[in-house]
């Protein structure tokens, strides 16, 4: 059963659309990464999850809680979700433990103390619990908004913009523990504009520009290039091909057979191989192939 | 969980000592006016100004002129004690639901757990009990001070522990519910808390009018002032929960 199903979730803030008809499923203990612009309608579909705003059509199940219109979830999809907050939002004047104590009681985490001890010291920062939030580098603050989403250990974490205004060294921290929580067994919806950042962490990517424009498996095995001197459709090859994907006259292929012997069956069936390369498969390129076709659809 | 709230908003309260500075300015202000005024007419104010507040205020009480003229402060500064409970949880309370706006933590605090009622009701204990306080030490202070310079127990009468004991905590709840009903519709902390101030603004009058000898304000009047805000009380409460909207609080800005 996946940990997040979504059936066509739209919602609108006056009149204005937000985001529409977005359906996706998030299988339990995957990373599952939605990559679109800025005001794409991401953090709303998120906030959606999260039981802060009911859609207005549409349906979703997150951690077996019901989510529809006029029923955002409740206390109950709260208390299983975990939500990393475009800005951190803590109490300037409140010690980085105290304010993780806070949201730690207020999410009723069992034995609260230890569970903020715990994660002070797996996000290194215990030697800054009792400075004011305020006097925290923002690497830091942003690491506290983490620990606070794991405040008590969701079934579902969803994470919006999770490196947004960070420099590259606490960039670099902050990727290692969206990571680390991967390797562990929560589900992680990851919110971004950076498409380096879902092909590291994810292993399905969702586009969102106002609407669901594709979902992008995130393949790490190896993707070849053949580069033909004329379009040509390549239907002899197709059943010695995982994928087949064709951009004018490149093919983009994830090879069943040897590639020696697919460059072959192509040559028999008249194509004229200009070229091979082992090629990564580029988040870029897919995306503006979505992109192309939602616009040409 | 409520609790939560309210010990979360007390540490934050105690760690701004601009805030309880500002909020403790008023109440100083309120006692030490009257005080001294009456000092320096016992001392130093001839006997005509005497005579002429005794003629404005009607008043012609055994026991000398001090004692008449603490006798009118007595009754007359009372409605200024009933403006303090008002004023001072507003300071707190308008900041309430736009402060956290302000600083980005309304959406992590909707995303927990905590129900509705909690926040609300944790807010406004936490912005009522450091107004009480001050209104109550206030009181004791400026019932000692006119005791004092009268030089015999004038206060406090059956008016006064009835206002400062009761009318002051109702007075209180109305204060900080009309500032968290407002401080829920209005982006700006800073207009809230402007906005909410006005609900002050017909208890001035009264003080303006009792002051210039127009009305007489007794115990019936405090009797039936309680009553009204009572129910005023559980209105605006039942208001404030209403309009505590979570995704509302969130969107509205849109």
């Amino acid at each position: 059963m996946a940990a997040i199903e979504a059936h066509g979730l739209s919602k609108s803030f006056g009149g204005r659309p937000a985001c529409r008809d977005v359906s996706f499923a998030a299988e339990r203990g995957e990373v599952f990464g939605f990559l679109g612009p800025n005001g794409a309608g991401k953090t709303t579909t998120l906030r959606m999850l999260a039981g802060l705003y009911a859609p207005d059509a549409g349906s979703a199940r997150v951690a077996g809680c019901e989510i529809s219109p006029g029923r955002p979830g409740g206390a109950e999809l709260r208390a299983r979700v975990g939500l990393l907050t475009e800005s951190p939002g803590f109490y300037d004047r409140l010690t980085a433990r105290e304010n993780l104590l806070y949201f730690a009681e207020l999410q009723r985490a069992p034995q609260p103390g230890r569970r903020c001890d715990a994660l002070l010291d797996r996000f290194a920062l215990r030697e800054h619990a009792d400075r004011p939030f305020a006097e925290l580098s923002r690497g830091m603050k942003q690491k506290l908004a983490i620990a606070r989403a794991l405040v008590h250990d969701p079934e579902v974490i969803l994470l919006d913009e999770p490196t947004v205004g960070l420099d590259p060294e606490a960039t670099r921290e902050v990727r290692g523990l969206i990571a680390d929580l991967a390797a562990g067994n929560a589900t992680i919806v990851l919110c971004t504009h950076h498409l380096d950042e879902v092909e590291r962490l994810c292993s399905r990517a969702a586009f969102i520009a106002g609407r669901l424009v594709g979902i992008h498996e995130i393949r790490r095995g190896n993707l070849v290039r053949i580069e033909l001197a004329e379009p040509f459709q390549p239907d002899a090859v197709r059943a010695l091909c995982r994928s087949l994907r064709v951009s004018g006259t490149s093919l983009f292929i994830e090879p069943l057979a040897d590639v020696p012997e697919i460059v072959a069956a192509l040559v028999r069936a008249g194509a004229r191989v200009a070229g091979v390369t082992p090629q990564q498969d580029r988040l870029e390129d897919a995306w503006l192939q979505l992109l192309a076709e939602a616009r040409a659809a | 969980m409520m609790r939560v709230v309210l010990r979360k908003e007390l540490l934050e309260l105690r760690r701004s000592p601009v805030l309880l500075l500002s909020m403790a300015s008023l109440p100083l202000v309120v006692v030490a006016v009257p005080v001294l005024l009456l000092a320096w007419l016992v001392h130093a104010a001839p006997e005509q100004a005497l005579a002429s507040i005794k003629d404005l205020y009607d008043v012609h009480a055994p026991g000398g002129p001090v004692v008449a003229i603490g006798g009118i402060l007595a009754v007359k500064w009372l409605p200024m004690f009933l403006v303090l409970p008002i004023f001072l949880p507003i300071l707190v309370a308008a900041q309430s639901i736009g402060g956290e706006r302000e600083r980005r933590t309304l959406e992590p605090l909707l995303a927990t757990r905590v129900s509705t009622l909690s926040i609300v009701l944790g807010k406004s204990i936490a912005a009522m009990v450091p107004a009480l306080a001050m209104t109550w030490i206030a009181a004791v202070l400026f019932c000692a001070g006119i005791d004092a310079v009268a030089g015999r127990l004038l206060l406090p009468d059956a008016a006064w522990t009835f206002a400062i004991l009761v009318l002051s905590p109702l007075l209180a709840l109305f204060g900080n519910a009309a500032a968290v009903v407002v401080s829920s519709r209005i982006l700006d902390p800073r207009a809230a808390q402007n906005l909410s101030a006005t609900t002050v603004l017909p208890l001035v009058a009264l003080l303006v009018f009792e002051l210039a000898g127009r009305i007489s304000l007794g115990p019936r009047f405090y009797f039936a002032l309680a009553g009204g805000v009572a129910l005023a009380d559980l209105a605006l409460i039942a208001l404030a929960i209403r309009l505590f909207d979570r995704e509302r609080l969130l969107t509205r800005w849109r």
